[in-house]
């Protein structure tokens, strides 16, 4: 037997962000994690996909890259993945930062290349989220979804099926449950 | 990552690998079996993509983008004595994240999107485009500009642009180049 501690499933960061020692990062430095976030095994995020295209403006400033920005309270399921999109633009390819806000809850196995994703969004299991989707605030998106590139979804939608439609509205009262704070303690080693 | 604890096992052994010099592979990629991979010039192999020649060769024409997840190869033995056909991907494939290729050619141009699934022996013809989640059976033979989408629809795409979708494609490649550190030498 080993002498030494078992060590947990979970590294935890000063900022609690608790992730997975099986997950594979690439790119962390272009990584921005707003803390008490989750992510688990097999995640992918692909941090390395930077943006290449540089504007014309030189009044702006070049600060650090960021390539995946992520909100508080955010909980990333086995073996899903976070990809920045990339589109030819005036001649060139380049990838842009895939911002997600607080709050959002991504199922197994979805991948995720969208450009930006509200709070409280909730994505199911095995979904593909096509390039430069944007997904606003309280919108659940079913198991098995397929969102097609460059759709816009608006706000407490619930969107299923291959290619992704609206199928109906979240209720009022049914927003209560989609706030993930209990979730995040719920994780431990 | 250094003080990883080393498997037991003694590692695998590398398959005949006849790269070009021009590829960007992903020190993470992963090359299996015991047939030959051959990989043209200009292209990317993404981390965590995986091709298994185990049962049968591989051969990747130049300019194609192979993401992570994705596997390409043979998985299963083969039932019957023959030997598996060799899985022959043609230049300009872009193969998304998570897709299963086992087919016996995917044509010049080609799209396979995420999580799609190309049976064993397929043939896709030029500049198909199979959509996420999308499967193509066993043995199936698509002809050129075949799209499929949703719930496996069908249609054949007569917009004429496919040159301009070849100059995307190689576009992303001299992108990719800058961003994925490339470590050959693992590999050959």
């Amino acid at each position: 037997m080993s002498k030494k501690p078992v060590k947990g499933e979970y590294i935890e960061t000063d900022t609690g962000n608790k992730v997975s020692r099986r997950s594979q990062i690439i790119g962390t430095t272009n990584i921005i994690l707003g803390g008490k976030t989750v992510i688990q095994a097999e995640v992918i995020i692909r941090g390395d996909l930077l943006r290449t295209y540089t504007s014309s403006n030189p009044g702006e400033k070049q600060g650090n890259p960021v390539a995946v920005a992520i909100g508080r309270y955010c909980f990333f399921s086995r073996g899903c993945e976070l990809r920045p999109p990339g589109k030819l633009y005036k001649g060139q390819f380049s990838h842009y930062p895939l911002k997600i806000a607080d709050h959002v809850f991504i199922g197994p196995g979805s991948i995720i290349e969208a450009a930006l994703i509200g709070s409280h969004v909730n994505i199911g299991a095995n979904c593909v989220v096509g390039k430069f989707a944007i997904i606003k605030d309280y919108v659940r998106i079913l198991d098995g979804t397929v969102v097609p590139p460059n759709m816009v979804i608006p706000s407490f939608s619930i969107v299923a099926g291959r290619p992704g439609r609206v199928v109906g509205e979240i209720a009022e009262g049914e927003v209560d449950g989609m706030d993930l704070r209990e979730v995040y303690r719920e994780v431990r080693n | 990552m250094s003080n990883k604890r080393q498997s037991m096992m003694p590692p695998a052994p590398k398959p005949p690998t006849s790269l070009s010099s021009s590829i960007v592979i992903a020190e993470h990629a992963s090359l299996t079996g015991t047939k030959l991979i051959m990989i043209g010039s200009n292209t990317v192999i993404h981390p965590r993509a995986k091709l298994n020649s185990a049962y049968a060769p591989i051969t990747i024409g130049s300019t194609c983008i192979i993401s992570e997840r994705s596997q390409i190869g043979i998985l299963k033995e083969p039932e019957d004595e023959e030997e598996a056909e060799p899985v022959v991907i043609e230049n300009g494939v872009v193969v998304e994240v998570g897709a299963i290729v086992e087919a016996r050619r995917v044509g010049e141009g080609s799209v396979i999107e995420v999580n799609a699934r190309i049976g064993k022996g397929a043939v896709l013809g030029k500049h198909c485009k199979i959509g996420p989640l999308c499967e193509v059976a066993e043995g199936e033979v698509l002809p050129d500009f075949t799209v499929i989408f949703g719930n496996g629809m069908r249609r054949i795409d007569n917009s004429g642009v496919e040159d301009l979708k070849m100059k995307m494609v190689a576009r992303q490649v001299e992108v990719l180049r800058k961003l994925i550190p490339s470590n050959i030498a693992k590999f050959q």
